[in-house]
């Protein structure tokens, strides 16, 4: 006897503790899904382009949206016990593609390994480096001289680190670096750059080089990196190595050792911090013929220090160049005019004692010098003239000031070796303000702003979510709650309006995506906007303006993103990830095509796990659950056997036993409870019914339909928590069913209804159901009658609105309780409607004998 | 004479949109380095009144930078700009001497308040210096 109380307690327990445990599935969920949406409005706040963000927020954002999605995913499936085990496999594929998305590095343009460099212009950057396409660009459009020479491409590159397994190796030593060791990081810098060098070349390679080196031969070279992007996005200013006058015969070596130097501890760091692949920042190498310098130096089209002076500045050095682009010596200095003739502003002679030549055994030497030589000046007048002249004639080019490299050889030719941006501080107008607008008086402003920008148009009020197809173009839609079916006509509407809503809600970041005005929480919209009113809606002060203000239209942010934005590879990666995650596909949770399979981005699938999570709850097999030693009987002198069961705050902790009313902690039980007790409610009593309607009673049963309120109504139950309230009853004949959320985050909040059945005949039954979808569309709901079921639901209140109407749909079960048989008629069906509208809970009309004096 | 701010941050793209920001929006001129090591030479060639750092950069990061642009001009102001959620170093870097700190990711006219409260400061050091030179 006492095992078997034992077990059956154990049973018990178990079946409050697997509701309980169903129920923190289902909070861990909500929490997560709450996550990803704010998630998902905060990166489509970013594509707006009024943020500055970096990669290091788009993969830490990414990051926590797949982990919370994941979240949702497991949760669900642990509610619902696996029934959505596809949906693992699925977001996987989803994340792994954004994941593809954010890590892809710029495409390497599939090129020979070898261009001369005489085939080569500025388009060829992705391929060669901008080094080696301006100097293309030079001597194609210019007529300048640059030296003869070719470029190892990019696409070479790639072949280098694929076919020597280098890539693969250098992944995983990178993997494991440290970027806060900066010790260690020298040391891998170091580790890296000898395992280039030591590489063996792919032999088709190998075979190009070998090749092209031929025909050089007996030349001298001068061998340099022009990796891609360096001299536009990354500044590794002198960092990569540079080769002069070296031998042809062993160009292989020579090309690795450039490419080798491209893991400087610097370069390291960034592969790991911005989750670089190594292929990214592409090594393209130039060769040059060397060009034996009787002078060189550096020369700026345009003083970076003193840009007003319109001045291009000169600096000139003894030999090869290096000695003035390092500062090893003291270079001449001449400015010279920028305007036509070129004279010569100042020049500052300095003593050059040494120069740099190259050595005939290969290599370089230091010359010293005699100190008449060391005191001449490089350069004579017509020179400077020239160079001046090559330097505008770059700067127009190229479109704007150029750094340039330059050598006069043996002959006395001007050489140029190098052009590149030059960094120069420019001063733009500044531009003013737009005034603000003299305005009316707003109709409303008390909206939140959820999607920014100023747009005007007719007013649609959105009565229902079937009459999303009526919305014309250009309209500026109110609605009572947010309906992500709008996205249907996101492309043709002007502004949003919604009552309630959130910044992060679907319906949000759709709008968000169209860069539709939408404000929500704009309460009375309803009521206070007129159908095909005027309106002006600026969203991002939260107003609503009488009809159409071309001032404050004109003052529109949502200027079409341009410059700097539309090139920015980190904006553009933003834009593309978002694809897999923002839009909506799953928008009509009736439809077949709401499964799993059809989850297509991160938003569908939270979408889909909600309201699948909602249906598990609201289909908790609530009916084990009143076995539970915890079921506790409400006492009340309602006509309704009410049990309660609290999975964790929902009750007092003293309550025992019977619990009263004000044992009730559950804020959406006490709401429900409030409508019930509402003392214009009759619940005593019958309400009048015509013949038929008594008749059809009859024929299904003969008992007093308040007698079977108590007796074949059976028991309804709630289950409880402090947020959370399932709610099961038989109320006369019918089935009557609510799940709410009801806490401080509106995102979390929502109210399912079901309602089913009935004592009367079909034809009344369902005309029931028809007057209770259109009660609980007056009161907000989005409702549907199928036959005599209804099924409503409302989502994203504030806690103070849910419960507002959580009270409402107290009061309308309660109304509508035996209903179907009063309902002979359409005609009686508006006659209750409006009854109810005019708060006649009594339904005096239908009651001639208590209307009578 | 407009002021001139130097800005670093070792993700180019950061760099563009700031320049692009701050001289669409600003008189002042901007100068960029997406490399901290070329910092000093570009303050002593640079006459600048700003500087705008990012806190996590290679080998040199923005805290050694507070020291180095200390070393070099103590009135200088300095901007930090911290990933969102390292508020602890943001708070760090005020006590090491930064003006102020902005949090990654930041609407364009927050970035431009920030420049111009510190540009202001910057002025009214200036000023105050000037005053407590003794006059000649």
């Amino acid at each position: 006897m006492w095992k078997f109380l034992k077990s059956f307690l154990k049973e018990e327990e178990d079946e409050q503790g697997k509701l309980q445990e169903k129920f923190g599935h289902f909070r861990a969920l909500l929490e997560s899904n709450n996550q990803t949406l704010a998630l998902m409005a905060d990166m489509e706040e970013k594509l707006a382009g009024e943020f500055l963000f970096d990669s290091g927020y788009l993969h830490t954002t990414t990051a926590e949206l797949t982990e919370h999605v994941v979240r949702i995913v497991t949760e669900l499936n642990l509610l619902t016990s696996d029934r959505y085990r596809e949906l693992v496999p699925i977001s996987r594929e989803i994340a792994a593609d954004i994941h593809a998305t954010l890590e892809a590095a710029p495409e390497i343009p599939v090129t020979p390994y070898i261009l001369p460099l005489s085939s080569l212009e500025r388009t060829d950057v992705p391929s060669v480096g901008s080094k080696m396409a301006n100097l293309g660009d030079v001597q194609r459009y210019l007529g300048l001289r640059v030296p003869a020479g070719f470029a190892i491409t990019a696409t070479a590159y790639k072949r280098f680190l694929e076919g020597s397994g280098l890539a693969q190796e250098l992944a995983e030593s990178l993997a494991q670096a440290d970027i806060h060791d900066l010790t260690g990081l020298e040391a891998l810098s170091t580790e890296l750059q000898a395992r280039v060098r030591q590489a063996t070349l792919p032999e088709d390679l190998e075979a190009a080089i070998t090749e092209q080196a031929r025909e050089f031969a007996g030349r001298r070279l001068a061998v340099r990196s022009s990796a891609v992007g360096e001299d536009t996005e990354f500044s590794f200013a002198g960092q990569f190595a540079t080769l002069l006058n070296v031998d042809p015969d062993r160009l292989g070596e020579h090309y690795k050792a450039v490419v080798a130097s491209k893991f400087t501890s610097r370069a390291i760091f960034y592969w790991k911090y911005q989750n670089f692949s190594v292929e990214e920042l592409p090594m393209a190498v130039g060769c040059l013929d060397m060009v034996p310098a009787r002078c060189a130096g550096v020369m700026f089209s345009l003083d970076p220090h003193a840009p007003t002076h319109d001045t291009v500045v000169i600096t000139a050095v003894w030999g090869l160049g290096k000695y003035a682009v390092d500062g090893t010596i003291s270079p001449d200095y001449y400015e010279v005019s920028r305007q036509a003739g070129h004279e010569l502003r100042s020049r500052r002679v300095a003593v050059k004692d040494r120069a740099l030549g190259c050595d005939p055994a290969g290599g370089l030497r230091e010359m010293a010098l005699p100190p008449e030589r060391a005191a001449a000046p490089c350069l004579e007048t017509d020179q400077l003239k020239e160079l001046a002249a090559a330097a505008l004639r770059l700067e127009e080019h190229f479109g704007g000031p150029q750094d340039v490299e330059w050598a006069v050889d043996e002959g006395g030719g001007l050489v140029v070796l190098q052009s590149r941006p030059l960094r120069v501080a420019a001063a733009p107008p500044v531009r003013e303000r737009p005034i603000s607008a003299e305005a009316p008086p707003p109709l409303a402003k008390f909206g939140v702003r959820a999607v920014g920008g100023t747009a005007a148009g007719p007013v649609f009020i959105l009565q229902r979510e079937s009459q999303v197809a009526e919305i014309p173009a250009g309209a500026v839609v109110v609605t009572r709650q947010p309906s992500s079916r709008l996205v249907l006509v996101m492309d043709r509407i002007a502004a949003i309006i919604s009552e309630v809503g959130s910044p992060t809600d679907h319906m949000t970041i759709l709008a968000r995506e169209f860069r539709v005005p939408t404000l929500v929480e704009v309460k009375g919209a309803f009521k206070n906007l007129l159908q095909g009113q005027m309106v002006t809606v600026v969203a991002d002060h939260g107003e609503i303006y009488p009809g159409v203000l071309t001032e404050l239209l004109a003052q529109d942010c949502r200027t079409p993103l341009g410059e700097p934005w539309r090139g920015n590879p980190v904006f553009q990666k933003l834009r593309e990830a978002l694809r897999r995650i923002s839009p909506l596909n799953l928008l009509d949770p009736h439809h077949p095509d709401f499964v799993a399979q059809n989850c297509r981005t991160l938003h569908d699938i939270t979408r889909f796990c909600h309201e699948k999570a909602m249906d598990a709850m609201f289909n908790l097999d609530a009916q084990e659950a009143l076995k539970s030693k915890g079921a506790m009987r409400l006492a009340t002198e309602l006509p309704i056997n009410l049990f309660v069961l609290d999975l964790g705050g929902g009750l007092r902790a003293s309550a025992e036993g019977a619990v009263g009313l004000a044992d009730i902690t559950c804020p959406a039980l006490l709401a429900l409870l409030r409508g019930f007790h509402d003392p214009r409610l009759r619940w005593g009593g019958q309400v009048a019914v015509d013949l038929k309607g008594f008749m059809s009673v009859l024929a299904n049963t003969l008992y007093d339909v308040n007698k079977a309120d108590r007796e074949l109504g059976g028991k309804s139950f709630a289950i409880i928590s402090d947020t959370y309230m399932n709610f099961n009853s038989r109320l006369g004949y019918h089935f009557g069913a609510l799940d709410a959320y009801v806490g401080p985050e509106p995102n979390d909040n929502y109210i399912s209804f079901q309602f089913k059945g009935g004592a009367a005949n079909t034809e009344r039954r369902e005309r029931r159901a028809r007057l209770l979808t259109l009660l609980l569309e007056d009161i907000g709901f989005k409702a549907q009658a199928i036959g005599d079921v209804v099924r409503a639901r409302l989502v994203k209140l504030s806690q103070e609105e849910s419960e507002a109407t959580l009270e409402m749909v107290g009061r309308v079960l309660a109304f509508a309780r035996q209903l179907d048989l009063a309902l002979a008629s359409e005609a009686l069906m508006n006659r209750v409607r409006q009854a109810f509208q005019e708060e006649d809970y009594q339904l005096t009309f239908l009651r001639p004998e208590e209307s009578a004096p | 004479m407009p002021e001139k701010i130097l800005i670093v941050d070792d993700e180019p793209n950061m760099l563009r949109l700031l320049k692009a920001i701050v001289t669409g929006k600003t008189p002042y001129e901007v100068t960029t380095t997406n490399n901290p090591l070329e910092v000093t030479q570009l303050l002593q060639d640079g006459d600048f009144d700003l500087v705008i750092t990012d806190l996590k950069m290679p080998l040199l990061d923005g805290m050694d930078l507070i020291d180095m642009v200390k070393k070099f001009d103590p009135t200088l102001p300095i901007v930090m700009i911290t990933a969102y959620g390292t508020i602890e170093t943001a708070e760090e870097a005020i006590h090491k001497g930064a003006y102020d700190y902005i949090t990654k990711p930041f609407r364009q006219e927050a970035i431009l308040i920030t420049i111009n409260r510190a540009l202001e400061w910057r002025r009214m050091q200036k000023e105050l210096s000037a005053l407590k030179q003794p006059s000649s």
